[in-house]
């Protein structure tokens, strides 16, 4: 049989092997910053890519329903459908649209005026779809929270905590109708490098709750009756992050209510335009009631269920509801047909944001099968110098009897302890690392301390001494150790010196506050079986190429 | 110029009509031309010769180290054609019949006196710890594999929308690797300690001790190979031949590389252990070596030139 096969002499050489030189601790250590080397990289980088593409996710669920302009009549009855099913959580009518808004702020010739996506919502249903309760900014820090906060971060005072307004969407005190924009519609709100949002300028001047803004809107409406655009007075009752900055920029959110007033969306009095009129007051016949509209309906999934599973069943439940609605005689309007209406997963919805991401991670795939097989390389060739220095000894245990497969055998253990320990440790580094990156970076991001560059310069100027003595004694390579050790050491603790601190995830480019901190252990693992077997296939090739020698030959190595 | 081959009684290890040819790039050097010598039961046999006469390549040939030019004659011990060309017969000819002991001492440098003392006995494989060995890893490999494929489903180690049969099935093989790798990586563990308890204790361990203790080497049974003089290093590398109790001992100059005190000493040890009963062939190309032998085999360009007894037992 060729199988490798274990002997006693191979379990003690494997052993012996590993225990009594320092090669195996260099191969060892080589394969555990491959390891750590891939894990952390590309847990970072997918974390990042997973943060961009899943922030849009934050303002949406996982599907979306949509008819824009006119909207979906008797969306209740498609809500209570929705949410009957086994695959939804949640389920949240809403409008979108377009229109115009008057900041606070502007020249002596007036206001500012910009142009602003409009979304009128439910908030409290909302909030079980979306992320929209934990993305408002103003509100008073979770208790874990408070700590991480700059002493002077506004959130900190009581009295600038605005949740209530907007879960009401009413300023509480005025009871005027509310409005909730984006983190980034306001100039003023200047994000900075630690996350927060200064306020330099006068906080209180510029903070953004409590002052007014107009909003004008403009309802479409096909048909005879004329459309006139419609403005009315919002107070500010808080404002979001959601992470994306194009949403952030340009959204401002109302209530629903609010949002079908202004469009003409509201339930309403059904007139007969066409027939006869009325008799008594000469106006159209009033022939029932018009039901509100809105032009989206976001749903959540149960955990476990993919956006693509609820997008299925949510296309029966409104092809039911459709159903439903034309064979019921009290719906006098009808909502429009399966086919008109889009039923998308966040991820459709978002394609034109998420396409990129999803290309960043392919080319970082890609990058990383190379990085892969310089790794596996780097093994292989450690791995054949090992055993190449071994050819003797394989010669030696050939003359008295070990089998080829046996010789196999103590290389196949030797490279599986090595890649397995290697690997173990690598993804235990890469771990570390990750779930401490906040804290390196930020420590990077501090000039250094004086003790380090002070302890820096010291075995610098150890190991000058000792270069000298080496050459005094007239040993070459303690003395070119000490001068190599002696060039870098200086030049750390120069660059220690020098250092100033700088933040590579400067939270005012990237937008996220911190550097994505989780471990991808389906990465990590596939990582770990892979230098384990590139482990033990760099010991096996050249094991057995030295057990196929002749043992004449072999003990010809020295 | 070849000599009618001697007929020992009792022929125990025979080489018939040797022949070999070396390949140095594209010139063939032969070495052996039709050797012949039959060593009896009990003898001493030097093979005496100048540098270049092919005396060590008779030897590796008679240990079965290496192979005779195809079809020109063989290897018979007791009679009986040693089986070279299949590599586990040829193994376990060299583990069980034949000691072999090099001018170079060749000790494995990390293993410890006692420990290449007793290699030869530690070669033949070990079923049960084969069989435990293929029956751990398959356990762990299955066992690593549905872990790795219930964190990739229900566990929730991947996203929903990541969660496909193919990366469950790649996770599944990766964490059947690493669990098998693990189990195998124990099995070393235990196998490990086995070995100690049998370089320690057991039969082949007293075999070991007694052999290192007649050659004078009670107090360097831990020591490595190059803490030890030369003469130390031979006296291990005959207790190693010697380890698996064979018939037949096969030494390449094995005082070659001694001072001439040393090597009587070393001579001396042979000399014992022929006394009671071990047969030895010894290559050597000094005659005052030689004569420690019952019967001088003298060899010149590749062939038996001389075949006679010697003084019995030398100076």
């Amino acid at each position: 049989m060729m199988l490798p096969e274990p002997s006693m002499y191979a379990a003690l050489l494997a052993n012996r092997y590993l225990t009594s030189r320092i090669i195996p601790l260099i191969a060892v250590a080589a394969v555990a910053l491959c390891v750590a080397l891939v894990v952390i990289v590309v847990s970072v980088m997918s974390g990042f890519l997973d943060m961009l593409r899943t922030s849009g996710r934050t303002m949406m669920g996982d599907v979306v329903v949509r008819y824009p302009i006119s909207g979906v009549p008797y969306y209740q009855d498609l809500i209570d459908r929705i949410e009957a099913l086994p695959e939804a959580e949640a389920a949240t009518p809403a409008i979108d649209t377009f229109g115009l808004i008057e900041m606070p702020y502007g020249t002596e010739e007036g206001n500012l005026v910009e142009t602003v996506q409009v979304w009128g919502i439910e908030p409290v249903s909302f909030s079980r779809v979306s992320d929209f309760e934990n993305i408002l900014w103003w509100k008073a820090p979770a208790p874990g929270e408070a700590d991480s906060l700059r002493a002077d971060d506004p959130r900190l005072d009581e009295s600038k905590d605005r949740r209530a307004d907007a879960m009401a969407m009413r300023d509480q005190r005025t009871a005027e109708p509310g409005i909730v924009m984006g983190m980034h519609m306001s100039i003023f709100n200047e994000r900075q490098s630690d996350g927060s949002y200064d306020f330099r300028n006068g906080m209180d001047r510029y903070w953004m709750p409590g002052k007014s803004v107009e909003l004008t809107l403009v309802p479409i409406k096909g048909g005879k009756l004329s459309a006139e655009p419609e403005a009315r007075e919002f107070a500010i009752v808080n404002e979001f992050q959601s992470g994306v900055f194009q949403i952030d920029k340009n959204r401002a959110l109302i209530s629903l209510g609010d949002a079908q007033e202004m469009l003409r969306m509201g339930a309403g009095v059904l007139y007969d335009t066409e027939g006869e009129l009325d008799p008594e007051t000469g106006g159209p016949l009033e022939i029932g009631t018009s039901p509100a509209r809105a032009t989206q309906v976001l749903v959540k999934a149960v955990e476990g269920v993919s956006p693509a599973q609820l997008r299925l069943a949510v296309s029966d439940a409104y092809e039911s509801f459709w159903k439903a609605s034309l064979a019921d005689p009290e719906r006098l309007v009808k909502p429009p047909d399966p086919f008109s209406v889009t039923i998308m997963t966040w991820e459709q919805q978002l394609a034109d944001i998420i396409g990129p991401v999803q290309k960043e991670r392919e080319l970082m795939r890609i990058l990383f099968s190379i990085v892969y097989i310089v790794c596996a390389g780097l093994v292989l060739s450690i791995f054949w110098a090992i055993v190449y220095e071994k050819t003797r000894d394989i010669g030696i245990l050939r003359a008295i009897g070990a089998s080829r497969p046996g010789i196999l055998g103590i290389f196949l253990i030797y490279g599986l302890v090595i890649g397995l320990l290697g690997s173990i440790m690598g993804a235990l580094l890469g771990w570390l690392v990750v779930s401490n990156i906040n804290g390196i970076h930020d420590a990077m991001g501090e000039p250094a301390p004086v003790w380090l560059t002070i302890s820096a310069f010291s075995v610098a100027g150890m190991l000058l001494v000792f270069a000298v003595v080496s050459a005094v004694k007239g040993s070459i390579l303690r003395w070119l150790m000490g001068v190599i050790g002696f060039l870098v050491l200086a030049a750390v603790g120069g660059g220690l010196a020098l250092h100033q601190g700088f933040l590579l995830w400067d939270p005012s480019v990237y937008y996220f506050e911190d550097v994505p901190n989780e471990t991808d252990w389906f990465t990590a693992l596939l990582t770990m079986g892979g230098a384990v077997l590139f482990s033990v296939i760099g010991a096996a090739i050249p094991a057995a190429r030295a057990a196929d020698t002749d043992p004449v030959t072999a003990l010809r190595y020295q | 110029m070849t000599a009618p081959p001697h007929q020992p009684a009792e022929p125990i290890l025979e080489g018939r009509s040797l022949h070999k040819t070396y390949r140095l790039g594209r010139v063939e050097v032969p070495v052996l031309k039709g050797a012949s010598v039959s060593i009896g039961r009990g003898e001493w046999v030097a093979i005496l010769g100048a540098s270049g006469s092919g005396k060590s390549t008779l030897l590796h040939l008679l240990g079965g180290l290496d192979r005779p030019d195809p079809g020109s004659g063989g290897v018979f011990n007791r009679g009986e054609r040693v089986a070279l060309e299949r590599g586990s017969a040829t193994n376990r000819y060299r583990n069980r019949s034949i000691g072999f002991v090099f001018q170079f001492y060749h000790l494995l440098p990390e293993l410890d006196v006692m420990q290449n003392a007793m290699l030869a006995t530690l070669v033949p494989r070990n079923r049960l710890v084969g069989a435990l060995m293929v029956l751990a890893m398959l356990a762990g490999g299955l066992a690593g594999g549905i872990l790795g494929f219930l964190a990739a489903g229900p566990w929730g180690l991947l996203p929903v929308e990541e969660r496909t049969a193919v990366r469950a099935w790649i996770l599944a093989i990766t964490t059947g690797i690493l669990g098998g790798a693990v189990m195998v990586a124990v099995v070393q563990v235990v196998q490990s300690l086995l070995v100690k308890g049998i370089t320690s204790r057991g039969p082949a361990a007293a075999v070991a001790t007694r052999t290192l203790g007649d050659f004078g080497l009670d107090h360097r049974f831990r020591h490595r190979p190059r803490e030890l003089s030369g003469g130390e290093r031979q006296r291990v590398a005959i207790a190693r031949a010697l380890g698996s109790e064979p018939e037949i001992l096969l030494a390449d100059e094995p005082t070659g590389n001694l001072d001439a005190k040393t090597g009587r000493e070393i001579l001396d040890l042979l000399k014992q252990r022929h006394e009671s009963g071990l047969t030895i062939v010894m290559v050597t190309h000094d005659s005052t070596v030689a004569a420690y032998a019952d019967r001088i085999v003298r060899l010149e360009d590749g062939g038996v030139v001389e075949d006679r007894g010697s003084t019995p037992h030398g100076p």
